[in-house]
């Protein structure tokens, strides 16, 4: 049987559960919202007007001519003065040169912006893009934003798939394995039937699918689409593809609520519009009584002697979305189940916080510490503070408390959120976490209405929304706020600069000083470094900027106390000189040493009375001074006898000189990102110690290219210090009496056990929290968690950022299966992975992940399934995935035997960092072909649905593009017609084929396609890919195959084999 | 007795005292006998300036451009007029050690109608150009270019680094061309300036808190190995870092930090109008952070590996004293007073032995270098010249003490180093001095600006007094005026006193090579003759030739090096007795009889020299601060014997109507109310003027016509005080000022007290008193007579 992924009903299955990759998440392009009522969805709502602002997002639609295009950022700078009529008053930044004519929906809002708040003016004017985005502007919907126009169909949210196609599933359309467990005979599916069509058990279906709880609104939102421009809340993400890295970048920075100067300034036109009335409740939590158990009906017999009768066409796979959810936090006085991390939703922030900033591996609690053990699931939360929110969504509120301060619980200072009870008329609240009852105080006295709430809940934002924001009082203050600091800091060694490094790195800085915050308390400073470090003082009126060496780097120490790092305003152009002709003066080093450890050191001393951020582009292994390193590598592979027993060990810091350095540097607030540009082992394994111990990143261009990689370099430099963050944080969590944070993972340092000091935190970062049980929880009760986090904007605002999730307890084992995150709980899989890779080997890591699947999947079979399933593979609704990722997860770059130490401890370091909504992607990729972009039917996605990660999908006639987030290998086939080459290329012939990719547009529809498709991915995934290019028959081209996961590998089943590995596992502990 | 008329004096200052040969001795008839020489109280010393230029009046023979013959080893006596010549044999015997030596073939020629100039009597002292000059035999290319390395202090305020740079400009105008300058500046942090580095102004930093050996330097600076061509390379140390250099083909060691003044002048001048304060704050309550130590340490380090060997300086602008790191002398914390002589004196300067030790090494370094430490320190506070003397006298520095950088004292003796011509100070380098004498007289030792060089001989006398136990000396830095004094002993071997062989003469003969200021090194040969005195009971030859003002300067600089050497040295006690012991020995008395005693008038001014050194500066050290004693020493120790002498008793010239400007005596009865006075003390100048000139002064008259004469008279102290200032170096500090005015202290200090409070009745109008409780020069004498007479 066949089912197209095109035609017919789409996937009907609870899509909410699948990592639908968020290329299904597009905009509808032609027809305005309203258009696609879906059959039984409420009637699109009065308002005619587009009730979500997708504001800026339409115009960074309109730069990718600019993404990885030709520069047209150098036609932009002349143009400067030439365009006069600026909406907002702003020197233009270059590409926020303004438009005369921009879009109708542009200018309305554009004002607001462009008026005064000198903060925000600057930052929002480039969100009207360059004037290249005139183009776009006849229509402005088809160019909805990157991440979710509303108007998909309606994605259902979490297990509840509407009925696309109008109701229930039909029985021809029920697949056979779907059906009620046993039902279905074990024979291969019959045509049209999809055996293996994971979702849609009808039973759940009929459960939970009759009242469309989110299907509803969703389908909604499509009606109120226009987007309303100028919404300052935009997260475009900044990912602009300047060829070759000199171009400007054609994105504006993002603008991001909440730190802005001027907090609130929402428009109207950008509010939630109002839930048509009526909406049913979640009908979460209504009877499990037939729990929905997808099955997979085959017999272990058969299994084993052929297993080949597995049609690999019906085994689970992620499902595409391609509708925008509506979710509302919580919905009749309970927690609603959030769409899966990778779906677009728009939040409405009910109670609960946005799933985005804050989302637990389940969503019931287990009351018991047995209950989760015997469930062999993890709780966790995955916070992610400052993850960008949908455009439409309204941002995180401020509070401000004056001189009073947030109202918190007296006994575990926990903050007032919508979960304090009040009573006594009003004159106590008891503290959600503690269950403490706390006095009123009687600024903040108000009476009680006839439902038992305070009368002003509704207007307090602290004690109606999930997420709030406080502003932070003097006790929350050790100092003043710190100004934002950034500190560059260049390897000028003799290979940094041969291989084009150094240049690299000072034409990104160079450009990306402009998307610095602006504002007075905006301190820049640079320096360089071989063996020796090299300051440089700008503060000068006079000729020549001040080289400030320090030759010592065994016991380094700052060359000033001042003047290493000034005010932006007061040496922006001494900068850029300096930046232009550091790659001239350093021309002909001959230094191959590299001091990096004590060049660190030396900038963190000139940083230490402030903190900031401290940017190093290093390109060669540190060889000289204070924590450096050997090539451990070499030596591992010269004593190759102890060399797979203690293989780990290489992954391992060498000594503890970096981690003491980082933490020193954690406590005065300076955080290290490091950007390795390099050709050679580098020993990410002690180097990434720093940046994740300090909340910074590491970086990895290797090999590096100084023909293709500068651009990436400068986008990713320009994310980096553009995107949302908070400086000087220190976060805690706290939970419901029962409950105890356990651990803490991420980027980060901890020094007391329950806070962790984050000198930066961004929009990227998550922290994942673990807990466990101290004792029981109430039935029916709630369990609260808090997250806080205490930090600086980059205006110099000190704040608490509060993050409150209230989840259901339950006793029962079924529910934690039904309400289970599969993305978050993977995410969790992910980083436990990632912990054990330094420690253990690889085999036995790759075995811990094998067993947490079959445990959860064994815990399910033996006490949610019914007897009669006894011979199937029965995998939980929410978790029919989890051995595929399980899978994936084995195959990745981190777990695979293959692969350089380096890859491998680089992996480690994002992994954890990485959030939810990318760490899938990560070891789960998504493969699209290119070359029949402009064939195939315009569906409303830009980016062309995903093919299954086997071998058969790739044909030799084929271009496709195989992404993770990280990298985008483009793999070219054998026979591929020319002309598609030279439209995507330039080249008439693969042997014409560059190695290093730049990929430029070109005047034709293809290449056009294909740049669009590029770009909207790096909008996806905050992240401008790594383009590179795998040809068939080349290493490159094996390279690529391997990470195809559904295949057979060398070193790994195929996902067949696997779930047939897992079934019999599953049944020999059944046994 | 009386003090000697000062006039009587005078003419003898006036031509040259020391004579062609620069060598004055204390005696110069010399007792046989270790025991007679004990008894003539005053140690057989000379004073020598190896580097002297004679005056123009003196017909001084032009250097020789060729090589000296030497005597045999161990002799190694260099060729001299005293030498006997057989003219016949083509031999001269050795004055020092009578070996008998053939001259080489080259000297064929010689005849008695042909002789080398080094033979001609009047050339007791010679020179010889052994290399350098273009042209020259032995010569090695061209010669050597001078280098400068400027140590600037930026911890001061702001109008204090004005007048810096304002020096510095003047000073690398004045610079040759071909010079090598470099330049460090520091504060908290020693910044050393990268003067090739066209791009930007670029800096090495080092630490100012943490001693950096001179390798780590090296090695930090990317040195190691880097050797200029035609100096010995150091050899590369295995697994050192490379080069650090970022076009190290092109500025690779020397040329990266010292450059020709014609390469760097737009750097220098563009990083003088940049130069900034230091910019590390300095916290209230505390002085400001300046690590002196080690910004001496980095210009060492950089000197030893660009120019070992050659001629280098390293000029040091300092501006307070060192509060950080090696060389600190005080905590930078405010509360803490700089030590002085009582917390020297009770060992309660925590930091001086430590300070001491570390510039003890840096000389040591500098000395294997060949290389010399200036210090320029103007500073109200001290700085720690203290300190730092052993490295500056070592190295044969120069030294300048004035209390601000816009001072003349400052601006002008800086200036002064750089200026050629005829009062150039004639800065030579690298210098190295060898004594050879008699059989029966031994070097003690030496004081002045050298060191030893270790080198021992036969000629080490058992006991040392200063640089000891050698017989050669390195001068990093001489100059003409560089003085040293040479300790002697007499021990009469067996073979030399046998009767009949004894030669009534002895010769010393000071071998001085050095590099010329003009690039050349040269050999410079003094052979000195003096007579033995036989016996004991023959006083009067001894008498005819003492040399008391060259007798009172070695006592003073013996003195201060026994202040400084032995703890709870009485100088004061010290001075007395061998002052009366002298006169018991030498004067002309009835036993028991004051008034019957009489002086030769070779010894008639030593009483008053002795009188006034015990109210010297050199003796009351607690007047005044560690560093200016120590300041005041050094100089005592390098001047000329006439210069010294007016350190210890100033000179007083009056002009008056009434008669020609004429010395008068150094007594507060010296002052009249119409009289001006002249005060030349070496390190001041005072004009003073009497109550009535001043009023007259005030009230214009000079400027009128009708009183020219007065004009005149006012104008001509001037003149004089200008003559001694321009002569001298470092500049000494003119005061003018009026009786009773509150600078007048500068001269009333230095009077003798013979009317004080106690005696104020009986001083004639006009004249003057002084407030103290000081003993008068008559009554020092009158003591001093009865004591000797005492038997």
């Amino acid at each position: 049987m066949q089912v197209s992924r095109a035609a017919g009903p789409p996937f009907a299955g609870p899509p909410g559960s699948g990592p639908a990759p968020s290329s299904a998440i597009r905009a509808p392009q032609g027809p305005p919202p309203g258009a696609r009522p879906f059959p039984g969805s409420p009637p699109p709502p009065s308002q005619p007007s587009p009730p979500f602002a997708r504001p800026g997002a339409p115009l960074q639609q309109q730069s990718p001519p600019q993404f990885g295009g030709p520069p047209p950022a150098m036609a932009s700078q002349p143009q400067r003065p030439g365009f006069g009529g600026l909406p907002s008053g702003p020197p233009p930044q270059v590409q926020r040169a303004p438009f005369g004519g921009p879009p109708s929906g542009v200018s309305p809002q554009a004002p607001p912006f462009g008026g005064p708040p000198a903060a925000v003016a600057s930052r929002s004017a480039p969100l009207s893009g360059p004037p290249a985005a005139a183009s776009y502007q006849p229509a402005p919907p088809a160019a909805v934003p990157q991440r979710s126009p509303f108007g998909g169909p309606p994605a259902a949210a979490s297990a509840q798939p509407p009925p696309i196609g109008g109701g229930p599933f039909t029985a021809a359309q029920a697949p056979p394995f779907g059906g009620p467990p046993g039902s279905v005979p074990q024979t291969a599916p019959t045509g049209g039937l999809r055996p293996f069509g994971g979702p849609s058990a009808p039973s759940q279906q009929v459960q939970f699918g009759a009242p469309p709880p989110f299907g509803g609104p969703s389908a909604v939102q499509p009606g109120a689409q226009p987007p309303p421009f100028g919404a300052s809340q935009s997260q475009a993400p900044p990912f602009m593809g300047p060829a070759g890295g000199n171009v400007p970048p054609s994105f504006a920075p993002p603008m991001w609520q909440g730190q802005g100067a001027v907090p609130g300034g929402m428009q109207p036109s950008m509010r939630m519009p109002v839930m048509p009335g009526g909406m049913p409740p979640n009908a979460l939590g209504q009877g499990m009584s037939h729990a929905s158990t997808p099955t997979m009906p085959y017999s272990p017999h058969a299994q084993v002697s052929t297993p080949s009768k597995i049609d690999p066409n019906q085994i689970p796979r992620p499902v595409q979305e391609t509708s925008v959810i509506i979710f509302e936090t919580r919905q009749g006085g309970q927690a609603a189940i959030p769409p899966a991390a990778s779906s677009e939703f728009i939040v409405k922030d009910t109670g609960n916080c946005n799933p985005r900033l804050m989302r637990c591996t389940m969503n019931q609690i287990p009351c018991t510490g047995d209950l989760l053990t015997t469930s062999g699931m993890p709780l966790a939360l995955l916070v992610q503070p400052f993850a960008l929110p949908h455009p439409s969504e309204e941002p995180i509120q401020l509070v401000d408390f004056g001189e009073m301060g947030p109202i918190r619980c007296s006994r575990c200072k926990a903050y007032i959120n919508p979960f304090m009870k009040f009573i006594d008329q009003g004159k106590h609240f008891i503290c959600n976490l503690c269950g403490f009852s706390n006095d009123t105080p009687r600024e903040y006295f108000c009476h009680l209405g006839p439902d038992g709430r305070r009368r002003d809940a509704d207007e307090r934002p602290e004690l109606c929304r999930g997420s709030v924001e406080f502003v932070a009082t003097k006790e929350f203050l050790v100092r003043d706020p710190m100004p934002a600091v950034y500190f560059f800091l260049i390897d000028v060694s003799m290979n940094a600069v041969n291989t084009g490094a150094t240049a690299a790195a000072c034409s990104a800085i160079s450009q990306a000083l402009s998307d610095l915050p602006e504002g007075p308390r905006t301190m820049v400073g640079i320096g360089t470094f071989d063996s020796a470090i090299h300051f440089y003082s700008l503060r000068r009126a006079q000729q020549q900027p001040l080289m400030l060496i320090v030759p010592d780097i065994q016991d380094v120490y700052t060359p000033l106390q001042t003047d290493l790092i000034l005010p932006i305003s007061e040496c922006h152009e001494n900068l850029e000189q300096l930046l232009e002709s550091i790659p001239v003066m350093f021309e002909n080093n001959r230094i191959a040493d590299s001091a990096f450890g004590a060049a660190m050191k030396a900038s963190f001393l000139a940083m230490k009375s402030t903190g900031g951020k401290l940017l190093v582009f290093q390109s060669v292994l540190p060889s000289v001074g204070i924590g450096s390193l050997s090539a451990r590598e070499a030596e591992g592979r010269s004593n190759t006898s102890t060399g797979d027993k203690e293989a780990h060990k290489l992954l391992q810091p060498v000594d503890k000189t970096l981690k003491t350095m980082a933490q020193e540097f954690a406590e005065y607030q300076v955080c290290v990102d490091v950007f390795l540009s390099t050709q050679s082992y580098v020993d990410i394994a002690s180097i990434s110690v720093v940046p994740n111990t300090t909340g910074g990143r590491v970086y990895y261009y290797y090999p590096f290219s100084a023909l293709s990689d500068p651009a990436k370099l400068y986008n990713d430099l320009r994310w980096n210090i553009s995107r949302p963050q908070g400086f000087e944080a220190v976060m805690r969590v706290r939970c419901s009496q029962g409950l105890q944070v356990q651990d803490y993972f991420g980027n980060f340092c901890k020094r007391v056990p329950t806070d962790i000091d984050l000198p930066v935190i961004d929009s990227d970062k998550a922290i994942m929290v673990t807990f466990k049980h101290d004792d029981k929880l109430q039935e029916n009760s709630e369990c609260a968690f808090q997250c806080a986090l205490l930090y600086t904007t980059v205006f110099g605002q000190r704040r608490i950022r509060v993050i409150n999730l209230s989840l259901s307890c339950t006793n029962m084992l079924s529910s934690l299966f039904r309400y289970a995150d599969l993305e978050t709980q993977f995410t969790y899989v992910v980083k436990q992975a990632a912990n054990g890779i330094p420690s253990l080997p690889l085999s036995q890591v790759r075995d811990q992940v094998t067993s947490t699947c079959i445990n959860i999947l064994q815990s399910y079979r033996k006490y949610c399934a019914s007897v009669s399933s006894s011979g199937q593979l029965i995998l939980p609704e929410a978790l029919k995935l989890l051995p595929l990722y399980t899978l994936a997860l084995t195959k990745s770059v981190g777990l695979r035997n293959d692969g350089r130490l380096d890859d491998r401890s680089y992996w480690v370091s994002i992994v954890s960092s990485v959030s939810v909504l990318l760490a899938i992607p990560l070891v789960f990729p998504r493969m699209i072909a290119l070359h029949d972009l402009t064939s195939r039917d315009d569906d409303d996605s830009l980016v062309p649905s995903p093919l299954t990660l086997n071998s058969e999908n790739i044909h030799d006639d084929g271009i496709y593009l195989l992404e993770n987030g990280e990298d985008g290998f483009i793999y070219v086939g054998n026979s591929v017609n020319p002309l598609t080459l030279e439209q995507i290329f330039g080249v008439s012939s693969l042997a014409g084929l560059p190695n290093q990719l730049v990929l430029e547009p070109f005047d034709n529809e293809l290449s056009r396609k294909v740049n669009e498709v590029v770009n909207e991915i790096r909008r996806q995934r905050c992240s401008y890919l790594r383009l590179r290019l795998c040809k068939k028959g080349d290493p490159s081209g094996d390279f690529f195959r391997s990470l195809l996961v559904e295949d057979k590998a060398p070193g790994g089943l195929s996902y067949v084999e696997f779930l047939v590995h897992v079934h019999r596992q599953i049944q020999s502990k059944m046994t | 007795m009386s003090a000697a008329d000062p006039s009587a004096a005078a003419p003898a200052a006036a031509a040259d005292p020391d004579g062609p040969d620069a060598v004055r001795l204390t005696w110069n008839a010399w007792p046989r006998s270790k025991v007679e020489a004990s008894r003539c109280v005053v140690p057989l010393a000379a004073t020598v300036s190896p580097a002297r230029v004679p005056d123009r009046s003196t017909a001084a023979p032009p250097p020789l451009p060729y090589l000296p013959l030497r005597c045999k080893p161990p002799c190694s006596a260099l060729l001299n007029p005293f030498a006997r010549v057989d003219f016949a044999a083509k031999i001269w015997i050795c004055p020092l050690c009578f070996s008998r030596n053939h001259f080489p073939p080259h000297y064929a020629a010689i005849s008695e109608s042909n002789v080398p100039a080094e033979l001609f009597p009047q050339c007791s002292t010679v020179e010889y150009i052994v290399g350098g000059a273009p042209g020259a035999p032995g010569a090695a290319g061209a010669p050597p270019p001078p280098v400068f390395l400027f140590v600037i202090d930026t911890c001061v305020i702001e109008e204090e680094l004005e007048y810096v740079k304002m020096a510095m400009r003047k000073a690398v105008a004045l610079l040759p061309e071909h010079a090598l300058v470099g330049l460090v500046t520091f504060g908290t942090q020693v910044h050393l300036h990268e003067l090739g580095f066209s791009d930007l102004s670029k800096i090495y930093v080092f630490r100012g808190t943490k001693e950096i050996s001179k390798e780590q330097i090296l090695d930090q600076l990317g040195l190691t190995g880097a050797g200029r061509s035609g100096f010995p390379k150091i050899p590369q140390q295995p697994g050192g870092p490379q080069v650090n250099g970022m076009h190290p083909a092109a500025t690779a060691g020397v040329n990266r930090f010292l450059l020709p003044v014609s390469e760097c002048e737009c750097t220098l001048s563009t990083l003088l109008d940049e130069l900034q304060s230091d910019q590390w704050p300095v916290e209230a309550g505390n002085r400001a952070m300046r690590c002196t130590g080690v910004a001496l340490s980095v210009a060492a380090g950089l000197l030893g590996a660009c120019m070992p060997g050659t001629g280098a300086r390293i000029i040091a602008l300092l501006g307070g004293p060192c509060t950080e790191g090696p060389g600190m002398i005080v905590s930078k914390d405010l509360s803490e007073p700089v030590r002085s002589h009582k917390d020297l004196d009770k060992d309660a300067a925590p930091h001086f032995q430590k300070a001491v030790k570390f510039y003890d090494g840096l000389a040591k370094q500098l000395v294997s270098q060949g290389h010399v430490l200036d210090v320029f320190a103007s500073a109200l506070d001290q700085v720690g010249l203290a300190e730092m003397k052993v490295a500056i006298e070592r190295t044969g520095g120069l030294v300048v003490l004035s209390e601000s950088f816009g001072h003349s004292v400052f601006k002008d003796s800086f200036k002064r180093i750089f200026e050629g011509g005829e009062q150039s100070l004639g800065l030579s380098f690298n210098g190295t001095i060898e004594i050879n004498c008699s059989k029966d007289i031994k070097v003690q030792g030496i004081i002045g600006p050298c060191t030893s060089l270790e080198k021992k001989g036969a000629v080490c006398a058992d006991t040392v007094v200063g640089q000891g136990n050698t017989t050669a000396w390195k001068m990093c830095g001489l100059d003409r005026n560089t003085s040293l004094t040479v300790f002697f002993d007499v021990s009469p071997s067996e073979r030399s006193s046998q009767p009949g062989h004894q030669n009534p003469h002895l010769y010393i003969q000071f071998v001085t090579s050095y590099q010329h200021p003009e690039g050349q090194m040269r050999i410079r040969v003094t052979t000195i003759c003096r007579k033995w005195v036989d016996g004991s009971t023959n006083t009067e030859e001894l008498v005819e030739g003492f040399d008391q003002e060259t007798a009172a300067v070695v006592l003073a600089r013996y003195i201060s090096l026994k202040m400084e050497m032995e703890e709870e040295f009485d100088a004061t006690r010290w001075l007395d007795r061998s002052l009366i012991r002298l006169c018991s020995r030498f004067g002309d008395y009835r036993k028991d009889d004051p008034s019957s005693f009489s002086l030769h008038s070779n010894f008639s001014l030593f009483p008053q020299f002795m009188f006034n050194l015990r109210r010297s500066q050199f003796v009351q050290v607690f007047n005044n601060s560690p560093d200016e004693t120590a300041y005041f020493r050094m100089l005592l120790n390098r001047e000329s014997v006439t210069n010294s002498v007016a350190m210890i008793q100033p000179s007083l010239i009056s002009f008056s109507f009434d008669s020609p400007p004429s010395p008068v005596f150094l007594d507060v009865a010296s002052i009249a109310a119409d009289r001006i006075l002249l005060l030349d003390a070496y390190f001041s100048v005072v004009i003073f003027h009497g109550m009535t000139i001043a009023q007259w002064r005030n009230m214009g008259y000079q400027n009128q016509p009708e009183h020219e004469q007065f004009a005149q008279l006012l104008q001509s102290p001037h003149e004089e005080a200008q003559m001694i200032i321009k002569g001298r170096f470092p500049v000494p500090r003119l005061v003018v000022c009026d009786q009773h005015g509150s600078q007048a202290r500068f001269l009333l200090a230095k009077l003798n007290p013979s009317a004080t409070y106690n005696s104020a009745h009986d001083v004639a109008p006009g004249s003057d008193i002084i407030f103290t409780d000081d003993v008068s020069f008559q009554v020092f004498c009158e003591h001093l007579q009865r004591l000797a007479v005492q038997s």
